[in-house]
C-alpha cells in the first residue's frame, strides 16, 4: 500500500509540476497577443490640414505598430482650457505613453502632474518648458526661422528693405522662428529690416497692416510672414493691390491658401514643416520610450523651403497635399 | 522523508520490473508522441504557410481584378468621350458641351475634361473653371506623352491637378492625340480625361494582409502609384526596395532586406503594366507556427504525464504482489515457517503463492515427522541404556547373596530375593512404560532393601508419600538412579551411617518425589554438569541422573523435570516434578 501511496504522491507533484510551468509560461506570453500599448495623442486643433496630417502619421506608425492610438483634440487652437480637459480625460482612458503638443506650458505641467511616475510625456510640434518630457519630436523653427531669411535674400537680390510680420506672438515656435530671421538678417548689412507693429491674428487687420507698411515704407521688397495665416491676409492685400511683382512674401507652411497664392505667384516661397512624419515619428518613440527603451531627446523632423518651382514636383505633392480627396 | 526517498530509490532500481515496464512503455510512447508530434507540426506549419500564401495571392488577384475592371470603366469613358468630341460638329457647340457635362455630373470620379492644342492653349473644358496660372501644363507628362504618341491613351501617375481653380484634387491622367474640326480645316489636340485618385486610393487601402501587411502599386519604371507609406518613402524614414518586384511580373519571394523577413507577393495589372505588391510579414506566419508548437509541446507533457501515471500504478499493482511473497520467503528463511497469507494480484502470481504456500505446508509436515522420528530414536536409546541398569545390578546382588549364604545367613537371602524378584517384576511391568507413584515407591523400596542387606546396615531409610499421589502415574525408574548415586557418592565414603529420605507430595498441582540423603553433597560446578550429562563419574550404572531428566522432559515436557539442591558436609536434595496424572491408561 505504502508505494501506491508514494506514486499518488510522485504523479500529484508532477501534475502541480505541469500546472504550474503552464501557467507560468502562459503568464509569459499573455502580453504579445492581448496586451497592446496604448499611447494618447493630444494635438492643438481638430480641424486644418496640419493637425489631420499629424492624425495620419500617427495613425500608420499605430497600424504599423499595432497598438492602440487615443486620438484627443480640441475645437480651436490656442484653446489651453479644453486642452487641459483633454488631458484629464486621456488620462481617465489611460495609456502608457502621451504625446501631446501644448497649447501653453500648464497643458504640460497638468499632464505631468496627471500621469505616473514612470510614464513617459513626449511633445509634439512644440517643445515645451518641462524638465520630465522625453522627447521632443518637430521642426527646429530656430532653423525654419533662418531658412526663411536666407530664402528672401535670394528672392530680392541680396539687398532692399524687408518686412517680419506676425512677430510677438506668444507661441514658442513663433518666436524661434523671429529670432532664426533675426541671427540671418544681422549678418547681412545690406538687408534692412522695416519695423512693424505687432497685430491680432486676424485676416483684416494683417491687411490693414500691410497696406499702411508699403504705404509708409514704399521701399519694401519683401515681407516674411512667420505663420501661416498672417501669410495670407498679407498676401490677399498685396494681389488687391496688383503688387505681386514689386513686393515678394514668403510664408510659413502650406494650407490650401498658401498654396494658391504660390502657384498664382504671390507669395514667392513658403517653407513647409513635415506634420506627417511629427505623428509617425512622435508615435514610434512613444512607444519605444513606454517600453523603457532609448530615445532621443530631441528629433528634428525637418523643413523644406517651396517655391513655385517645386511645388508640383512629384515627391513634394505628397508633402504639400497629403490627403486624396 | 527518508522512506520516501528510499521508495524512489527502489522504484528506480535499474533491473525491477517496475522500472523496466516504465521506462520502456514511456520511452515508447514518448517516441510515437514525438514523431506524431513532428508530424502534425510540420504538416499545420506548412499548411498555415501555404494558406498565408494562397490568401495573400487572393486577396491581390481580386485588387488586381478591381484595378482592371476600375480601369476599363474609365478607358470605356475616355472613349465615349473621345467619340462625342470627334462627331461633334465643333469644339464648342452647345450639345458637345452638354454631353460632357452629362458625363461628369454621373462619374463621380471624373474631375474634368478638356482639349488642348499642341501649345497647350485650352480648346475647351467641362466643367468650365478658369485656369490657375503657372499650371506648366505643356510640361506635364500627361501632355508630353500625347504629344510623343499621339494614338495611344496613355494614363499618368497620380498627381496634383493645378490647371483649374477650385480645389486641388489628386487625379489620373487620362490623355491621347485627337484631331478637331476647326475654322481652318483639321487641328491636332490633346484630349485630357482626369480621374479622380480616390477610387484607387480607397481600393488599396482596404488590403489588409495580416495585422501589418499592405499592398502597394508601381508603374513600369518603378515610380511609386499607390503606397500607403508613401510620404515616409519620401522623406526617407521608409525604404521599400522597388528594383527586384520591377523584374518579375507574377510570383512571390521572401525578402530580408528590411530587417523583418516579408512574403512578397507581385501581380501585373494587364492594361497599363502597373504592378500590385503585396508585403506580408512572416512574423505573423510564424506566430501561428509557434502556437502549434507550444500546443504540441504541452501535449506531449500532458501524454507523458498521464502514461506515467497509468503505466507506474499498473507496474507497481504486477511488482508489488511480488515483492510481497519475496518478503514471505525472507521471514521463512530466517525460520519462521509458520508463513500462510494468500497473496492477492495477478493469476501468475496468486498461482506461484499459491505453490509456494503448498510447498510451505509439506515442509511444516516433513519436519514434524522428523522430530517425532528422532525423539522415538532417542527414546529407544534411552530405553536401551535402562536395560543396561539390570545386569550390572544383578551381578552385584547375586555377589552379595552368594556371600551371605556362604556365612549361613539365610534369613537374609531370602529378603534379597524377594525383593530382588519384586524389583524385577515392577522394573518390567509387563513391558509398559509407565507404572504409579505407589509401584514407583515401591520399587525403590525392594532396591533400599537390597541395597541395605549389601552395605551391612551402613545406612537408614524412610519412605513417606501423600495418598493423593499414590495412583498418579509416572515414567517408570526414576528414583531408583538417584538413589542409587546417593548411596554410591554420598553416603558409601561416609563414616557416620547414612539417612536417605524419600518422600512423595502433592505441590502445585505437580507431583513431588523427593530424595534426601545427608551425604558429602557436591559443589555447584558438579551439580550443574549433573543436569546437563557432561559430569561423568566413575562406576555408577552409567545411566545417571542426566537421563532421568530427559526421559521426564521428553515424556511430560520443559516444565517438568529434575532439580538439585546440595551442601558441602550437609546432603543433597533431588526434586523430581512430574505431572499429576490421574488416569493415563496409555502406553507409552
Amino acid at each position: 500500500m505504502g508505494s501506491m501511496k508514494r506514486y499518488a504522491l510522485f504523479i500529484v507533484v508532477l501534475l502541480v509540476a505541469v500546472g504550474v510551468l503552464y501557467a507560468c509560461e502562459s503568464r509569459l506570453d499573455a502580453p504579445r497577443p492581448d496586451k497592446k500599448k496604448t499611447i494618447a495623442l493630444i494635438v492643438r486643433m481638430k480641424h486644418g490640414d496640419y493637425w489631420r496630417t499629424v492624425k495620419l502619421g500617427a495613425e500608420m506608425a499605430a497600424r504599423e505598430y499595432d497598438l492602440n492610438l487615443n486620438f484627443y483634440a480640441p475645437d480651436y487652437e490656442e484653446d489651453s482650457q479644453s486642452q487641459m480637459e483633454l488631458v484629464q480625460q486621456a488620462t481617465l482612458d489611460g495609456y502608457d505613453a502621451l504625446v501631446v503638443a501644448p497649447s501653453e506650458d500648464r497643458v504640460l505641467e497638468e499632464a505631468m502632474k496627471l500621469s505616473g511616475e514612470r510614464v513617459p510625456i513626449l511633445t509634439l510640434d512644440t517643445e515645451g518648458q518641462a524638465e520630465k518630457v522625453k522627447s521632443y519630436i518637430g521642426t527646429d523653427n530656430y532653423d525654419m526661422g533662418k531658412k526663411a531669411a536666407e530664402k528672401m535674400i535670394q528672392l530680392i537680390g541680396k539687398k532692399g528693405q524687408i518686412a517680419l510680420l506676425g512677430t510677438s506672438r506668444s507661441t514658442a515656435n513663433v518666436m524661434s522662428r523671429e529670432v532664426g530671421v533675426r541671427d540671418v538678417l544681422q549678418q547681412d548689412r545690406q538687408v534692412e529690416l522695416v519695423p512693424v507693429d505687432y497685430v491680432q491674428l486676424d485676416k483684416k487687420l494683417v491687411g490693414e497692416l500691410t497696406r499702411e507698411l508699403i504705404h509708409h515704407n514704399p521701399g519694401v521688397q519683401g515681407m516674411i510672414a512667420l505663420d501661416a495665416n498672417t501669410a495670407i491676409g498679407a498676401a490677399e492685400e498685396i494681389e488687391k493691390m496688383g503688387m505681386q511683382s514689386e513686393v515678394k512674401i514668403v510664408a510659413i507652411d502650406s494650407p490650401p491658401e498658401v498654396l494658391e497664392y504660390l502657384q498664382e505667384g504671390v507669395i514667392s516661397a513658403t517653407i513647409i514643416q513635415k506634420p506627417f512624419s511629427m505623428g509617425y515619428l512622435g508615435i514610434k518613440y512613444a512607444l519605444d520610450a513606454s517600453e523603457g527603451k532609448q530615445v532621443p531627446g530631441r528629433v528634428d523632423t525637418g523643413t523644406k523651403v517651396i517655391d513655385r518651382e517645386n511645388m508640383f514636383w512629384s515627391e513634394n505633392q505628397k508633402l504639400l497635399f497629403p490627403f486624396v480627396k | 522523508m527518508k522512506k520516501l526517498l528510499f521508495g524512489v530509490v527502489d522504484a528506480i532500481k535499474a533491473k525491477s520490473i517496475q522500472f523496466i515496464i516504465t521506462t520502456s512503455f514511456t520511452l515508447v510512447t514518448v517516441l510515437v508522441v514525438l514523431f506524431v508530434g513532428v508530424m502534425l507540426y510540420s504538416k499545420f506549419s506548412e499548411t498555415a504557410e501555404q494558406n498565408a500564401f494562397l490568401n495573400t495571392q487572393q486577396i491581390l488577384e481580386q485588387v488586381k481584378y478591381n484595378l482592371d475592371s476600375y480601369l476599363n470603366g474609365t478607358t470605356q469613358i475616355f472613349e465615349l468621350v473621345d467619340d462625342k468630341i470627334r462627331r461633334s460638329q465643333s469644339i464648342t457647340s452647345e450639345k458637345l458641351n452638354e454631353q460632357l457635362e452629362a458625363i461628369v455630373e454621373t462619374r463621380k470620379d471624373i474631375v474634368s475634361i478638356a482639349v488642348f492644342s499642341r501649345k497647350g492653349e485650352l480648346l475647351m473644358g467641362t466643367p468650365s473653371k478658369p485656369m490657375r496660372k503657372n499650371s506648366k501644363l505643356t510640361e506635364q507628362s500627361w501632355f508630353q506623352s500625347a504629344i510623343d504618341d499621339p494614338n495611344n491613351l496613355s494614363f499618368s501617375l497620380p498627381h496634383i491637378q493645378n490647371l483649374f481653380k477650385g480645389e486641388y484634387t489628386w487625379v489620373v491622367s487620362m490623355s491621347r492625340g485627337i484631331t478637331i474640326k476647326g475654322d481652318r480645316g483639321d487641328i491636332p489636340a490633346v484630349l485630357l480625361v482626369d480621374v479622380n485618385f480616390k477610387e484607387i486610393d480607397e481600393l488599396c487601402q482596404r488590403v489588409g494582409l495580416g495585422k501589418r501587411g499592405y499592398a502597394y502599386i508601381i508603374d513600369l519604371v518603378g515610380n511609386i502609384v499607390y503606397h500607403p507609406q508613401q510620404q515616409l518613402i519620401y522623406v526617407g524614414l521608409k525604404n521599400e526596395n522597388r528594383s527586384l518586384p520591377l523584374k518579375y511580373s507574377y510570383g512571390s519571394y521572401v525578402d530580408e532586406a528590411e530587417g523583418d523577413k516579408r512574403l512578397i507577393t507581385i501581380k501585373t495589372v494587364d492594361q497599363l503594366g502597373w504592378k500590385i505588391i503585396g508585403v506580408s510579414y512572416m512574423d505573423e506566419i510564424a506566430t501561428t507556427k509557434s502556437e502549434i508548437s507550444r500546443f504540441i509541446i504541452w501535449l506531449l507533457i500532458f501524454v507523458i504525464v498521464m502514461v506515467l501515471f497509468v503505466l507506474s500504478y499498473i507496474s507497481a499493482k504486477i511488482s508489488k504482489p511480488i515483492k510481497m511473497l519475496e518478503r514471505s520467503m525472507e521471514r521463512v528463511e530466517q525460520g519462521d515457517f509458520t508463513v500462510n497469507e494468500p497473496i492477492r494480484g495477478s493469476q501468475e502470481v496468486e498461482q506461484l503463492s499459491l505453490r509456494f504456500h503448498l510447498m510451505m505446508a509439506k515442509v511444516r509436515e516433513l519436519m514434524s515427522q522428523i522430530i517425532q522420528e528422532q525423539e522415538a530414536k532417542r527414546k529407544s536409546e534411552l530405553e536401551v541404556l535402562q536395560a543396561q541398569i539390570h545386569p550390572h545390578f544383578l551381578y552385584n546382588t547375586l555377589n552379595s547373596v552368594v556371600r551371605m549364604v556362604g556365612i549361613g545367613k539365610n534369613e537374609d537371602v531370602i529378603t534379597t530375593i524377594t525383593s530382588l524378584s519384586k524389583l524385577f517384576r515392577i522394573s518390567l511391568s509387563r513391558g509398559k512404560n509407565m507404572i504409579t507413584v505407589q509401584e514407583e515407591l515401591e520399587h525403590v523400596r525392594h532396591y533400599l532393601i537390597i541395597q541395605k542387606m549389601r552395605y551391612k546396615q551402613k545406612f537408614e531409610y524412610e519412605i513417606e508419600a501423600e495418598d493423593a499421589v499414590l495412583a498418579c502415574k509416572t515414567v517408570k525408574l526414576l528414583l531408583q538412579p538417584i538413589v542409587e548415586n546417593a548411596i554410591y557418592h554420598g553416603i558409601e565414603h561416609m563414616a557416620d551411617p547414612g539417612e536417605i529420605h524419600i518422600s512423595a507430595s502433592l505441590s502445585e498441582g505437580k507431583v513431588l518425589l523427593q530424595v534426601r540423603d545427608n551425604g558429602l553433597g557436591m559443589l555447584p560446578v558438579v551439580r550443574e554438569q549433573v543436569l546437563t550429562g557432561s559430569y561423568k563419574s566413575e562406576g555408577g550404572s552409567g545411566v545417571g541422573i542426566h537421563n532421568v531428566h530427559e526421559r521426564i522432559r521428553l515424556t511430560f515436557g520443559d516444565e517438568y523435570g529434575l532439580e538439585i539442591e546440595s551442601e558441602l558436609e550437609v546432603g543433597t536434595v533431588v526434586k523430581v516434578w512430574i505431572p499429576c496424572l490421574q488416569g493415563y491408561g496409555q502406553e507409552g
